[in-house]
């Protein structure tokens, strides 16, 4: 615990987006966002939870800049956004959509891939490469003049999270990847996601995968009603039982694992909760 | 569909018989006792003579026996698809590019109305879209029909209703030009012919007979009924019309090709209407159960929800 | 006169011979195919065609160059009306989709007999007239009036049964080697206004999403016995279709925030490929368009 609680913190990365206070609201009855502020720094692997409704999609939207906040205020790199500099916002914070079928808008995947940076309004030659670059990035060559309505959900996922690289954002958001993928999809997801981290990516992922959240995310922010109630390391959040229940969130298996393993004395103290199954099978590499 | 039973019905005539004419020889008009004996009807002038003639089958008349046992045998097989595209080729070239020319005022009308929508509120287009698709998805699928086989809606009343003449028409012509490319239903050289009958005089018979009867405070599912019953007839009637000119009978003229096409389509077109216009109904009164809200909050159904 | 009866009987019975194997063959073929995941999971063969155009080996070739090609040998088989054209352009068209393009020849002639039906109604209004008094060769008493036809009017009827598939030939030769995609690019560049050809590709994507939905809509009703006689069936059939529109409706906000997430503007820009023309498909347009008119200069 004390491992990873503490390199974070001690060498802390420069702020990209900074957001204060946002309100937002659909309807009148009901806010979808109740004053959230949120500091997201250069290169952090932050999973965002909480249960439906509780307001992270219009999060997203909101950084992303396709909502605009009642009231609040959202900071890139310092400068601070108004309604003119709205688009600077889109073009460096992408958002990798639940439902590809409803971000796929193109007939074929090099068209379609090619949508963002063409609205980017980057020579073609430019736009060429980043297709070509995003496309091999996601394993997808070979596919681009197949249509996307014959691809698998798999692969659609992997085209929409091309349309995304493809951008060349600073952040990159997914709004819950896993959620329509078989296992070995979601294990290619996770690939390309260690992939993205080694490359300084700044990733922000909302998901219901306690145990992917435990495994992946060096920060984790709770929402629940609109509000941000919880936000800091994993092992922290998760062991806050108070939190859990109000976000309709459960503990990850590792962790109820290593408590029953250090209440019947097979873990001494002092050693660090693991955070993957290989973390777990390194704990016990001397004794069995 | 119900095309079988229709040629049963008028085999069995009981005035089904021929007559001698000067330009042919008797063995020739001997082929239509084959169809008579086909459904053991005798009843014809009575003459024993040609009744036996009519019995003892030459060769040529088995052809016609397997000919039209076949084409019977084909309304079980043969999808009735979408009948009224006029299929590519069947037009003269210059009747193509007169209906297209036809066309091209209802087009310009509807497109000058789609990007003054579309100015206003840009997600229009996506919503567009969606219509379009909506559309061309409602008449592709099979709709219930008593004999089993299959056939399709129009929409094109469905279009007006919701969404008004100009946007049907815009979308009409998109719709046409994928049925042609997907589906192989009407062609491109049809395509003004096709558009005519099935994205403008339908709709906006469909969309005219609405807003009247809607004034006239009539039942809401009576008159979606009768304007898109109507509308798909009237698609019928001009398709019909559209073939007639193109092919006029060389004694009769335009006016019997008109009623020779009219009567051959009939039988498919008239029970499909009342189908089309069944489920327009139910589509209307579905959509208005549970998306008033949604239709409304658009303000793009604003047009037809007012009715 | 006897042979051209015979021919009309022997083209329908082909015809319906034809269609009533292919359509069982195919419908068998289609489940133990793999290929046929992607298009079978609509309604039967709606979306059969675009398929084969994404497996067509005439798919590299320039969209342009062959919606030209297509157009020209349509309008020359149209226009020129002559029944060895419409001939020679149902063969040339055919060896180009079947042999050059790699369709197998069963699909070929069981997409060829789709406009069958119409094609049937509309030829048998030529070929058989209506008259008040006895005419024609043929003909028959139908109580006040009579049906009849001539060795003319069968002749006519034959001509134009083929110049429709000559024509539907030279379309298909188009459509079964480009996908509705490229055709929508061909019309971009010929200049038809960007409304409309963004619209049409928009439209195109989401016929396919609808058709998905539709067809989960449409399974779960089923299952619930929505369609089990014909009242409910189309009670179902309309509830199905309405609430198609609503979903989509309210997919049409979550669509646009999509497209504004990635700097959207009222404008939908697309890379295209450019694929360029070789010399020997040009030969092939050549040679073929050259023959169909050698034909028609010979036969005129």
């Amino acid at each position: 615990m004390a491992m990873m609680g503490g390199g974070m913190n001690g060498e802390k990365k420069e702020i990209i987006l900074q957001a204060r206070d946002l309100h937002y609201a659909y309807s009148e009855e009901k806010m979808a966002l109740d004053g959230v502020s949120l500091d997201i720094r250069e290169g952090e692997k932050i999973a965002v939870m909480g249960s439906n409704g509780a307001g992270k999609s219009t999060f997203f939207l909101n950084i992303n800049g396709v909502l605009k906040s009642e009231s609040g205020e959202i900071a890139y790199r310092g400068e601070k956004m108004t309604k003119k500099t709205l688009n600077h916002l889109r073009k460096n914070v992408g958002i990798v959509f639940q439902d590809a079928d409803n971000q796929i808008i193109a007939s074929t995947v090099r068209a379609e891939v090619s949508f963002g940076p063409m609205n980017l309004k980057l020579p073609r030659t430019e736009v060429a490469g980043r297709v070509d670059e995003a496309l091999a990035y996601m394993n997808l060559q070979g596919f681009e003049n197949r249509p996307p309505h014959y691809l698998s959900g798999g692969e659609k996922k992997r085209v929409s999270i091309a349309d995304i690289l493809a951008m060349h954002p600073e952040i990159i958001i997914f709004d819950e990847p896993t959620a329509a993928l078989d296992p070995v999809n979601a294990d290619m997801l996770e690939e390309v996601l260690g992939k993205m981290a080694e490359d300084g990516k700044t990733i922000l992922i909302s998901t219901h995968d306690v145990d992917f959240a435990y495994r992946w995310a060096e920060r984790i922010v709770v929402f629940c009603g609109g509000r941000i109630i919880a936000d800091g390391e994993p092992l922290e959040v998760f062991r806050d039982s108070e939190v859990l229940k109000r976000a309709n969130l459960k503990r990850p298996m590792l962790l109820d694992i290593y408590e029953i393993l250090r209440g019947q004395g097979l873990v001494k103290e002092g050693m660090a909760c693991p955070r993957n199954v290989d973390e777990f099978a390194a704990l016990f590499a001397g004794k069995l | 569909m119900a095309y079988q039973g229709y040629a049963v019905q008028q085999a069995r005539r009981p005035a089904f018989y021929e007559r001698p004419f000067p330009a042919t020889d008797d063995s020739r008009n001997g082929v239509y006792f084959a169809a008579l004996s086909l459904f053991g009807k005798q009843e014809g002038d009575g003459s024993p003579e040609r009744g036996k003639k009519g019995i003892a089958m030459t060769k040529k008349q088995k052809k016609l026996v397997v000919f039209i046992t076949a084409l019977c045998g084909m309304f079980a097989i043969v999808p009735a698809a979408n009948a009224m595209h006029i299929m590519e080729g069947f037009l003269p070239i210059t009747f193509c590019v007169l209906w297209g020319v036809f066309c091209v005022p209802f087009l310009v009308v509807g497109f000058m109305n789609i990007r003054k929508r579309l100015d206003e509120n840009r997600q229009m287009m996506m919503l567009l879209a969606l219509t379009g698709a909506f559309v061309f998805v409602i008449s592709s699928l099979k709709i219930p029909s008593v004999t089993g086989s299959c056939s399709h809606m129009t929409g094109t009343g469905l279009g007006a209703i919701l969404f008004g003449p100009c946007v049907t028409s815009i979308l009409g012509i998109i719709v046409l030009i994928f049925q042609a490319i997907l589906l192989a239903h009407g062609g491109v050289t049809s395509l003004g012919a096709n558009c005519f009958s099935m994205a403008i005089a339908g709709p906006l018979l469909s969309f005219g007979l609405y807003k009247l009867l809607a004034k006239s405070g009539m039942n809401r599912k009576v008159n979606v009924f009768i304007a898109a019953f109507a509308g798909d007839l009237f698609t019928y009637c001009v398709t019909s019309f559209q073939l007639a000119l193109a092919h006029p009978s060389p004694t009769g003229g335009f006016g019997y090709a008109l009623v020779k096409y009219l009567g051959v389509f009939a039988p498919t077109q008239v029970p499909l209407a009342v189908i089309e216009g069944i489920l327009t109904v139910v589509i209307v009164i579905g959509l208005e159960t549970y998306a008033k809200d949604e239709l409304k909050g658009i303000g793009f159904l604003k047009g037809a929800q007012n009715g | 006169m006897e042979t051209y009866v015979q021919m009309g009987l022997g083209l329908t019975a082909i015809a319906m011979g034809l269609q009533g194997i292919f359509q069982s063959g195919w419908e068998k073929r289609r489940h133990g195919h793999r290929h046929h995941r992607l298009g079978h999971k609509h309604d039967g063969a709606v979306f059969s065609i675009d398929y084969y155009a994404y497996a067509s080996r005439l798919r590299g070739w320039n969209p342009g160059f062959k919606a030209l090609f297509s157009m020209v040998c349509l309008v020359l088989c149209i226009a020129c009306d002559n029944a060895y054209v419409s001939l020679g352009t149902i063969l040339l068209m055919g060896y180009i989709t079947v042999i050059m393009g790699g369709l197998s020849f069963r699909r070929y002639i069981s997409l060829m007999t789709i406009p069958i039906v119409f094609l049937f109604f509309g030829s048998v209004a030529i070929a058989v007239g209506v008259a008040p008094f006895p005419v024609g060769q043929y003909h028959v008493h139908m109580g006040f009036f009579y049906l009849y036809c001539s060795d003319e009017s069968i002749l006519a009827t034959l001509r134009l049964i083929a110049r429709a598939f000559g024509a539907v030939s030279a379309m298909y030769m188009l459509t079964l080697s480009t996908p509705a995609s490229e055709v929508i690019l061909v019309l971009r560049r010929i200049h038809v206004p960007r409304l409309i050809v963004e619209l049409m590709n928009m439209i195109y994507r989401y016929i396919f999403l609808m058709m998905d939905t539709q067809c989960r809509m449409k399974n779960a009703a089923e299952s619930r016995l929505g369609y089990c006689d014909f009242r409910t069936s189309c009670i179902s059939f309309g509830q199905v279709a309405g609430n198609l529109l609503v979903v989509s409706l309210k997919k049409g906000n979550a669509y646009y925030q999509a497209l504004e997430a990635r700097c959207y503007d009222g404008e939908l820009r697309f890379l295209e490929e450019e694929k360029a023309v070789t010399a020997g498909q040009a030969a092939v347009a050549v040679v073929g368009v050259a023959a169909l008119l050698a034909v028609w200069g010979l036969t005129v």
